[in-house]
């Protein structure tokens, strides 16, 4: 085969260059990662004398068997799922149904529809009106606070909105010439079409329940209730203030830092697991050989 | 089976009205071809019959049955789409049975249909691809199959085959010429292609600007044009048109136009006192001759270029500044043609046009 020479030296050092920038990205984002895991699995004396780098030094599995034996790690870990499959299968109900309904041409006050749904993403009443909101509401120490309270977002909405308005129109009109109702033709057109977009605010909704962390905090007060994050921060706030618990750490195999490093890295691991999942969605080209523009 | 009826349709969209009362009766069977330019309304009226778009006034019925505010779910209608809307996440089979499905027809049923038709169309070993891994032919066929796999009353086409190269799309032509002959429903079919309208239609309706020109069958409309418009859309090349005066020299009538003059058929509605009388000649490229006759008249030209089509070339020149094209045989040589210096005339090949209507002289009244 002839090497043909198509980048000039400016385009190579380009792309190089770029390389170089993504590499350093793909590092920075990560090193944190790999570091908590290495501490996670580290002993509390390694972790503490800050000689953790890159891998665990004096492996142990001490700090899981610590944070694994306690029934709140446990319960926590559960309403985190909860709230995330919940949430998510909620905001889904939620968004899919308004998106379609959004980018309609013949919704009556579309315009206006949108506009308010839009409005939402400028200004919010704000932390106090909305937990009084929820508290006039019955939903303070509620599962349903959490599921309900966060399933409409505005910025998905209108993600999957512009995604709907982008399929073509003549895909709505075959299916409406087939005999297809407006139920039919979002659930066995238009959301077989937008797995890509479906995809994405699925992966937001997973990640914001996941991680959500502020609202559980303000909203739920009951420890049987709370969700995985709300548990580590008490961890971390209980292990810094517990001095019997330091004193014991001078003769144990693990520290603060070490039971900290171990939820967070249990905290992650479902959301790696999940993502592969969804991964073969976000390719491009779903529409491809259905219409010829 | 059943007839469409269309009396005064009107589309308007906001305050632009852009279909003003059409008036059309398709036959039970009959293959009708609504052919004009873009933007002249021919979609616009099909998507109405379809029911993907509101009629403003006037009334449609298929069947006899009144369908205004109807759902096109509910007209019995099946529609061929010019972009072909294949589902692309569903394989052939599953594209063509998505109507079947839709209306809960049972699934042993659906699978016979499925095969049935896949068999008609040459998709029986692609069933199981999608949309994307096959041809444009192929997708059209497959457009077809979703449509004829419901047994509807009326097929619509819009302009299914203008997405298909030249070779394809001569093809398909004659496909859907022999579906249509093998299950003999009504069609309706839009295309801004002349010669499509010409071979697949048993009647042709010519439209502009939202109105009908003229309803007839393909040789009607070619031979007897009701105006200029349909005779410079329908033929090609197009009828070859020249500005001219009226002269009247005992009983023949004469068409003066620069030095040259023509003599024009005896026609009804031109007589004596037309004398000066400012009309538009239209006379087709094939009515031309290159040799002189008895009857003939001539002008004389200078050919800018000759196109050979093989058994047949295009003379192109220019008359009155306006370009004038004719066809002539080659009989195997253009040697022949190359020298020509006139064309000859027969009055009864030539059309004569009121330039203040548009009108033709002596439209016949079988027609009318």
């Amino acid at each position: 085969m002839s090497n043909m020479n198509l980048y000039s030296r400016g385009d190579k050092f380009f792309v190089r260059i770029n390389m170089v920038l993504v590499g350093l990205f793909t590092l920075a984002t990560l090193y944190p990662f790999i570091y908590i895991a290495a501490v996670s699995f580290s002993s509390g004396m390694a972790a503490r004398s800050g000689v953790v780098v890159l891998t665990p030094v004096e492996a142990t599995l001490a700090a899981y068997q610590n944070i694994l034996v306690q029934p709140e790690f446990w319960i926590s870990y559960g309403n985190t799922f909860i709230y995330t499959i919940g949430g998510t299968i909620m905001s889904l109900l939620i968004v899919i149904p308004g998106a379609y309904a959004l980018s309609r041409p013949q919704l009556l006050g579309r315009k206006y529809w949108n506009l308010i749904v839009a409005f939402t993403m400028w200004f919010n009443a704000g932390m106090i009106p909305f937990w009084l909101n929820m508290r006039d509401l019955g939903l303070l120490d509620s599962y349903w606070g959490i599921i309900i309270g966060f399933a409409v977002n505005a910025f998905n909405i209108i993600l999957l909105r512009n995604f709907f308005e982008s399929i073509p129109s003549s895909f709505e009109e075959a299916a409406r010439m087939d005999g297809a109702n407006e139920f039919q033709i979002l659930w066995k057109v238009f959301i077989p079409l937008s797995k890509p977009a479906i995809a994405t605010i699925t992966l937001f909704c997973v990640v914001a329940r996941w991680n959500g962390f502020f609202w559980a905090m303000i909203l739920l007060q009951d420890e049987d209730k709370v969700p995985l994050q709300v548990f580590l921060r008490k961890t971390i706030a209980e292990l810094s203030d517990d001095h019997e618990f330091s004193a014991s750490l001078i003769t144990s195999s693990f520290s603060a830092e070490t039971v900290n490093a171990a939820i967070i890295v249990c905290s992650i691991i479902p959301v790696l697991l999940f993502y592969p999942f969804i991964q073969k969605y976000f390719n491009k080209g779903i529409l491809l050989g259905g219409v010829k523009e | 089976m059943a007839g469409v009826t269309l009396d005064k349709i009107v589309k308007c969209y906001g305050d632009i009205e852009v279909v003003h009362g059409i008036d059309l009766n398709v036959a039970e069977k009959e293959f009708v071809v609504l052919v004009g330019p873009s933007g002249c309304g021919k979609s616009t009226t099909l998507r109405m019959v379809a029911g993907l778009e509101e009629i403003t006034d006037g009334t449609l019925t298929i069947d006899d049955r009144l369908v205004n505010n109807v759902s096109p779910k509910d007209r019995d209608v099946a529609m061929v789409f010019q972009n072909y809307a294949l589902y692309p996440h569903l394989n052939v089979a599953e594209n063509i049975a998505f109507g079947l499905r839709i209306r809960k027809v049972p699934k042993d049923e659906v699978t016979k249909q499925v095969a049935e038709v896949a068999e008609i169309l040459g998709l029986t070993e692609y069933l199981e691809r999608k949309p994307a891994d096959l041809s444009g032919g192929q997708r059209q066929r497959v457009a077809m199959g979703r449509a004829i796999v419901r047994h509807p009353k009326v097929f619509l086409f819009d302009e299914p085959l203008s997405n298909l190269d030249a070779k394809l799309r001569t093809q398909m032509r004659a496909e859907i010429k022999r579906l249509h002959k093998r299950l003999g429903v009504t069609s309706i079919y839009v295309t801004h292609d002349q010669v499509e309208a010409m071979t697949l239609a048993d009647r042709i309706v010519v439209m502009a600007d939202g109105r009908i020109e003229q309803i007839g069958t393909p040789m009607d409309l070619f031979n007897h044009p009701k105006n200029i418009f349909v005779a410079s859309f329908i033929g090609s090349p197009p009828m070859n048109q020249i500005e001219a005066e009226v002269e009247t020299r005992g009983d023949k009538l004469f068409a003066n136009f620069g030095d040259n003059s023509l003599e024009l058929p005896a026609l009804n509605e031109l007589s004596g006192s037309d004398h000066g009388r400012k009309v538009t000649l239209g006379i087709r490229p094939e009515h031309i001759m290159t040799q002189a006759d008895a009857d003939t008249s001539s002008i004389g030209v200078e050919l800018d270029l000759i196109e050979t089509l093989g058994s047949e070339a295009l003379l192109h020149t220019t008359v009155m500044d306006k370009p004038f094209v004719v066809k002539a045989e080659t009989h195997g040589d253009i040697k022949h043609l190359e020298n020509l210096n006139a064309f000859h005339f027969k009055p009864g090949m030539i059309k004569v046009f009121d330039r203040e209507t548009g009108n033709v002289f002596d439209y016949p009244e079988r027609l009318k």
